[in-house]
């Protein structure tokens, strides 16, 4: 994936030489398919670069530019045009599913902010490992203690399940061990959405330094989100099993 | 994806799973995680003060078979070791004895992290004469 600056150019168009914008999908004088344009998922809806997102109005954006796309309507078109409908619809397909999911969305904004997850986390370890000093944490080492524990814990509860062929007891603590970690998920969907309206709204002020602030936060709670989503994932398999 | 015939046998048996004394002075904790899997792995070293000779050496991780693996080989690479001996092991090392495929390195990385991890926090609790007691030191990474 190729993430472009915002273009800021016109664009010609190819068939009636008209002046349109640089994001036009069609010409506003004469209605044709104009050139694929490699530009970030935002750009190419023609939404601005915000994390919250009126889903509803893109689901309808969606279904109709994927109509008004479709490689069908352009078979006896130009080999130009053709392949321009291809490139589009596929890059519509994937714009749409990342910006109508929340977390894909979320880390998204944040990579087009300059900010990769994965990589986060490896250039600690590419740091650490040059220097050859232990490796700086990119999340709160805290966050880590707790996250061991609570595997501890969850492998213990496990393990007292295996052992009495259905524990009332260690079924009881698994429920609550797993209602635990449902209500933190749900917590920290509620508080991701603080953070996206903190940095939205600073992004409409043009406060760079709440934004900042609000991504570094982000990037926190979604690095603890994945800690607890895989314990989640553990306490459900091994209630089932 | 498949795991190797390595990978497996570390995975069934794994070498020096457990834990030791976090307090004591002559152990070393190393806890890492890794927020993209959401894996993590603690790494434990017990160190002769006068030889610096890594003379033990446990795991626990809560993750993937390759990140099992890679740290039950850790623990088996490193004692015997002297810690700055053992500061040499590199992931890539790891990798190649296990024939980690690439979507997998991340779980070696791992474990390079948590010796370091654990000799970063060996080297804290013994500040030695000579030797820079500033250095950056985290007891847990990631
Ligand atoms: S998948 Fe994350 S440590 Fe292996
Ligand atoms: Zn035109």
């Amino acid at each position: 994936m190729t993430v472009v600056a915002e273009p800021s150019k016109k664009l010609i168009c190819w068939s009636c030489g008209s002046e349109n914008d640089a994001d036009t999908q069609f010409c506003a004088n004469c209605g044709k398919l104009q050139p694929y344009i490699p530009a970030d998922y935002f750009t190419f809806f023609g939404l601005p670069r915000r994390f919250q997102l009126d889903t509803a109005a893109l689901e309808k954006q969606f279904y109709r530019l994927s109509r008004k796309f479709h490689p069908d309507l352009y078979a006896r078109a130009s080999a130009d045009e053709q392949r321009w409908s291809l490139e589009k619809s596929s890059v519509l397909n994937d714009a749409w599913r990342t910006l109508r999911d929340p977390l894909a969305r979320t880390e998204y904004l944040l990579g087009l902010a300059g900010i990769r997850l994965e990589e986060q986390s490896r250039n600690a370890s590419d740091r650490a490992a040059e220097s050859g000093t232990a490796k700086q944490p990119v999340v709160p080492p805290d966050l880590l203690e707790e996250v061991f524990e609570l595997n501890m814990q969850l492998e213990e509860m496990r393990m007292a399940r295996a052992g009495g062929a259905d524990d009332p007891e260690a079924r009881g603590s698994l429920e609550a061990a797993k209602q635990n970690f449902s209500a933190q998920m749900e917590t920290s969907q509620q508080d991701l959405q603080r953070l996206w309206i903190e940095w939205d709204s600073a992004a409409n002020a043009n406060d760079e330094e709440t934004q900042q602030a609000a991504q570094r936060k982000m990037v926190d709670l979604l690095n603890r989100r994945s800690y607890i989503r895989n314990l989640l994932r553990d306490v459900e398999a091994a209630l089932k099993g | 994806m498949a795991y190797s015939d390595k990978v497996i046998e570390h995975y069934n048996n794994p070498r020096n799973v457990g834990q030791m004394d976090k307090n004591s002075t002559a152990v070393g904790t190393g806890l890492v995680g890794a927020p993209e899997c959401g894996d993590v792995m603690r790494l434990q070293i017990q160190v002769n003060p006068e030889t610096r000779v890594i003379e033990d050496a446990k795991f626990k991780t809560f993750g993937c078979g390759s990140a099992i693996a890679s740290s039950s080989l850790a623990t088996e690479w490193v004692k015997g070791k002297t810690v700055d001996e053992a500061l040499e092991i590199k992931n890539t090392d790891i990798v190649k004895e296990l024939a980690l495929p690439p979507v997998k390195i991340h779980c070696s990385v791992l474990a390079e992290d948590a010796i370091r991890a654990a000799i970063g926090d060996w080297k804290k609790k013994n500040v030695v004469a000579g030797e820079p007691a500033s250095a950056p030191v985290a007891v847990a990474a990631n």
